[in-house]
């Protein structure tokens, strides 16, 4: 055991840092994406009167098909359709974000509905435009309130970019399968990539819970959490 | 105090409203004037319409029709070249309601501002106020209400009575020609009423021209100017405390307040 493991874990750490690093990359950018394009469906969806019903057909579409479908489908459909992306990589980014920002778009609007009425009212009787006490009251709470949510899509998104090596993106996953197909002694090497998931994923969520929980014990919300 | 400003125009005025949320009219043409400086209780039974007619005074309910005006100028409204009215824009609703204070029931404190922030927000929001010149306003307005010590204080830290005091400093800040108070201690635990009662007896001192529903008929009575009686959308009664009290001309009115034995 301890002698497979310095064979075929030890001298590939290296790749599979680097794979690593792709992982991280392609998760951070999607994420990145899908925070941006949930929150303009979202927003779409709540306040923009004809145009909501293409941001819930969006938001079904990405939520309801499989993030493999959703991989092959950007990555060797889009090109023929759109001319882009150009690279697997991209290819890979982009159907995270797609499927991501539907979940995202559904907490963010979750947020925002449950948040009681009489706090718009209140920035509205003093005088402040919608705009205005939606930048100021609402969102402020609402991404309070969804933290936890948005760190566990964020967990969801580098667990389902796993996926991306079968669209032959050189990430951790990839280089797992290619060591293990070169020498057909999984155990160690698998093992040791799950580690490195759990590593990943939790330095991560408590990095973020921290931040969260401090403004929770700032605002004296901690009773909520 | 009525008196001394019986003659000059109303401050607020409510023209023929009527609201309906599907087919329940809620307020069934309510029209009434008041001048600056009066504090007028509006009682009633749970339903009565109270509420919606407190919040159609600053448009948070769009009347079904019938206009408000607040110093003659119409709310949600804009009067046209040829003297119609036609609904009037986000901005100038949003100009017209920074000039209405309101206190809720349930106080609506933004949770994630402290004391000081919820109430120096709008000055510093709407009004464009450099921040040093809101907190100054901001820390006055506390002061009014007792609550200095609890500036940097946020909401989750202030007992019920506290938030409310903060709502009312808040509402305050903007200076508004009109307060208007929606059964501000309902949400109270009882002895917790008293301290929120008394900054309000003590506005209404000063002249502050205020709109007061509530369920507090001891201060409906000692406080205000002018009690007024909605039963089903209707004004049944309107008049001073003394003669509403003492000696109501509606029956209904007079069921009523037996009904609430203060």
């Amino acid at each position: 055991m301890l002698d497979n493991f310095n064979r075929f874990v030890i001298p590939n750490l290296g790749l599979f840092m680097d794979g690593l690093t792709i992982t991280v990359r392609i998760c951070a950018i999607a994420f990145a994406m899908a925070v941006v394009m949930g929150a303009i469906a979202c927003l779409i969806r709540l306040y923009v009167p004809v145009l909501r019903y293409f941001a819930i057909a969006y938001i079904e579409f990405s939520r309801a098909t499989p993030i493999i479908v959703q991989l092959l489908w950007v990555n060797y459909v889009w090109p023929e359709l759109f001319g882009f992306p150009k690279s697997v990589e991209w290819a890979g980014i982009i159907a995270l974000a797609i499927q991501s920002s539907g979940y995202l778009a559904e907490t963010f609007r979750s947020g925002i509905e449950g948040l009681a009425r009489g706090q718009v009212e209140a920035g509205l009787a003093v005088g402040m435009t919608r705009a205005v006490a939606f930048r100021r009251i609402v969102a402020p709470q609402a991404v309070l309130v969804m933290a936890p949510s948005i760190i566990n899509q964020f967990a969801v998104v580098v667990k389902a970019s796993t996926l991306v090596s079968i669209i032959a993106i050189p990430d951790l996953m990839y280089d797992a399968l290619k060591v293990v197909n070169q020498w057909f002694e999984p155990i160690e090497v698998l093992t040791s990539v799950a580690v490195l998931y759990i590593l990943t994923i939790f330095a991560l969520s408590a990095t973020a819970k921290r931040v969260a929980d401090h403004f929770r014990g700032k605002y004296g919300l901690d009773a909520q959490a | 105090m009525n008196n001394a400003v019986a003659e000059q125009k109303p401050i607020l005025e409510c023209r023929d409203l009527r609201k309906a949320f599907g087919a329940f009219e809620v307020l069934r043409s309510i029209s009434f004037e008041m001048q600056a400086g009066v504090v007028l209780s509006v009682i009633g039974a749970s339903g009565s319409g109270k509420s919606t007619l407190l919040r159609c005074l600053n448009y948070l309910e769009q009347p079904s029709s019938g206009v408000v005006f607040l110093d003659g100028e119409p709310i949600g409204l804009r009067r046209q070249a040829d003297g119609g009215l036609k609904p009037d824009s986000p901005a100038n609703i949003a100009r017209m309601r920074a000039q209405i204070g309101m206190v809720f029931q349930q106080f609506n404190l933004w949770p994630h501002m402290s004391a000081l922030e919820n109430v120096i927000e709008a000055p510093r929001q709407v009004k464009g106020l450099k921040r040093a010149e809101a907190i100054e306003i901001g820390r006055h307005y506390l002061g009014k209400v007792n609550l200095l010590d609890k500036a940097d204080a946020y909401p989750a830290r202030l007992s019920g009575g506290q938030q409310q005091r903060v709502a009312i400093a808040r509402a305050l800040a903007m200076q508004p020609k009109v307060m208007l108070f929606d059964e501000a201690t309902s949400a109270l635990d009882p002895e917790l009423t008293g301290e929120v009662l008394d900054v309000m007896r003590a506005l209404a001192e000063e002249g502050t021209t205020m709109v007061v529903v509530t369920h507090e008929m001891r201060f409906a009575r000692d406080v205000s100017d002018r009690v007024m009686f909605l039963h089903q959308g209707v004004i049944e009664e309107d008049g001073a405390p003394a003669q509403v009290f003492g000696n109501p001309a509606s029956e209904r009115c007079r069921a009523f307040l037996s009904s609430v034995a203060h």
